[in-house]
């Protein structure tokens, strides 16, 4: 294993009538593209809060870079300002200009000067292609647009890892492919990203390794070839399947 | 007086009845989301101990707060002594007990995702919402302000019952019915028509513009 930047082990989550995860253990190397697939329900969205550390797990531990997140003394704040979340729903600050959106982190948590955090937010925006757009608040911007600009706020930071949380679900089918284009872009530059999606023939073209998760647990990983060739779980079987009979990607 | 003397005369209590309001209204917003974050943030008990305040608060006519303040606790606290400080901070502690609502809604309104994407940065709770939540929050709370802005200002007129020594608006009408009464008693006398515009004057536009304000840039943000 080269450098491991994030880490959940035997992570629990336990709701009151529902256990969201069951013992997922995981680890995502410096420079590696990792999907997390599986069925709705089947804790991923969880899973991805759990490593930002926006929800505490309820047993097990979670690390970034070695350090435990999860002990009581850990500064999660600091830590979740190296940690890019990339939200299903999008989530930019309506109040502030794509612009805005990217600078604000970068001006209040890294404290940059505000020429500064400018320029990194443009380079950031130029990165996902959105630098013509930097004027326009959420509301203006089309579903790709904005979900870029989502990417850009948090490549911005500089983040040891992003996490992506079905980026492209709630989006049209005919705004997926600029996002996913992004995200190519990014994976090309060796940034290290943990990426729950059903967009397969996004993870067949980037994934190192695929995880296939179902009823919080993980059933089964492996290269996107093993996947596609010979999955060796009914499960996950039975799940790709499906994924292409419903017409949700072109394996 | 002629009648346009009695006007300007009028006229020169608007500055004194606008302190006292903005005075307030402003009182309402230091106390109002302080109250609405400790109710919604400070656990079981301070949510009873908010929510009991502001119910007394709401319900006691603010002429009765505004004696109690100048005639009662003023008697041993010298600066309430003072009428517009007595109508000032009954008004606005009033009004944060009304604020700490119109901003419960409102926070609402903004949805706990702003404040989950604004953490996801690395924002602390307090930066989050400094930066975040409260910036839209004073969009969509901006029509209920408007209102509010505009009841202060009304109710601002009860100071009227401290005794004269506050020259707003309502008392110098009062000045100029004793005056016009002294001498003709048995007219009828108009002189409350001005006073009431003058109050609509100070009241509707700001509430008007305010509420438009707020729909344009709430469509615009898509809030
Ligand atoms: N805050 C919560 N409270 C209770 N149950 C939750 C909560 N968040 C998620 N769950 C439940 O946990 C399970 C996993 O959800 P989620 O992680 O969103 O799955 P996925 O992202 O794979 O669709 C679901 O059954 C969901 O209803
Ligand atoms: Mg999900």
């Amino acid at each position: 294993m080269p450098d491991v930047v994030a880490e959940a082990e035997n992570v629990w989550m336990e709701y009151k009538d529902i256990i969201a995860l069951r013992d997922v253990s995981l680890q995502v190397g410096e420079g590696k593209i990792k999907v997390l697939f599986g069925p709705s329900g089947s804790g991923k969205s969880t899973l991805l809060r759990c490593l930002a550390m926006l929800t505490k797990p309820t047993r097990g531990k979670v690390f970034l870079r070695g350090e435990e997140l999860t002990s009581p003394e850990a500064d999660i704040d600091k830590a979740r300002a190296k940690i890019g979340f990339v939200f299903q729903n999008i989530l930019l600050f309506h109040h502030l200009r794509a612009l805005g959106n990217v600078t604000l982190g970068l001006r209040r948590v890294l404290g940059l000067p505000k020429q500064e955090a400018r320029e990194k937010a443009m380079k950031a925006l130029r990165e996902v292609r959105m630098e013509r757009w930097v004027d326009h608040y959420p509301a203006e911007l089309s579903g790709g647009q904005q979900q870029r600009v989502g990417i850009a706020r948090a490549l911005a930071m500089e983040p040891e890892i992003i996490l992506f949380d079905e980026p492209t679900s709630s989006l049209d089918p005919e705004l997926k492919g600029e996002v996913l284009d992004a995200m190519k872009d990014l994976a090309k530059k060796g940034r290290t990203m943990l990426i729950a999606t059903h967009e397969m023939h996004f993870a067949r073209e980037a994934a190192d390794e695929m995880i296939f998760q179902d009823e919080g647990r993980i059933i089964e990983r492996g290269t996107p070839k093993h996947f596609f060739t010979n999955p060796s779980t009914d499960r996950a079987r039975r799940f790709l399947a499906r994924l292409v009979r419903e017409g949700q990607s072109n394996v | 007086m002629n009648a346009l003397e009695q006007l300007i005369f009028l006229l020169e209590g608007v500055q004194i009845t606008l302190s006292v309001s903005v005075f307030a209204f402003l009182l309402g917003i230091a106390t109002g989301i302080p109250m609405m974050l400790l109710r919604a943030f400070g656990g079981k008990l301070w949510e009873l101990i908010v929510e009991g305040y502001e119910k007394v608060l709401r319900g006691v006519p603010i002429v009765i707060l505004m004696l109690l303040f100048y005639f009662g606790i003023g008697v041993r606290v010298p600066f309430l002594r003072d009428p517009f400080v007595s109508a000032a901070l009954a008004l606005g502690i009033r009004s944060g007990a009304y604020q700490s609502q119109i901003f419960k809604g409102a926070m609402r309104g903004v949805g706990e995702d702003q404040m989950t994407a604004a953490r996801a940065l690395g924002m602390s709770k307090l930066k989050a919402f400094r930066h975040v939540v409260l910036p839209q929050m004073f969009i969509i709370a901006s029509a209920g302000l408007g209102s509010e802005y505009a009841l202060i200002v009304k109710d601002s007129a009860y100071a009227f019952f401290l005794g004269g020594g506050l020259l707003d608006v309502i008392t110098r009408a009062d000045i100029l019915r004793a005056y016009a009464l002294t001498e003709h008693w048995e007219y009828p006398y108009f002189a409350y028509i001005p006073t009431a515009l003058i109050y609509i004057a100070l009241t509707f536009p700001l509430a008007t513009y305010l509420d438009r304000w707020g729909s344009r840039r709430k469509k615009k943000l898509g809030i």
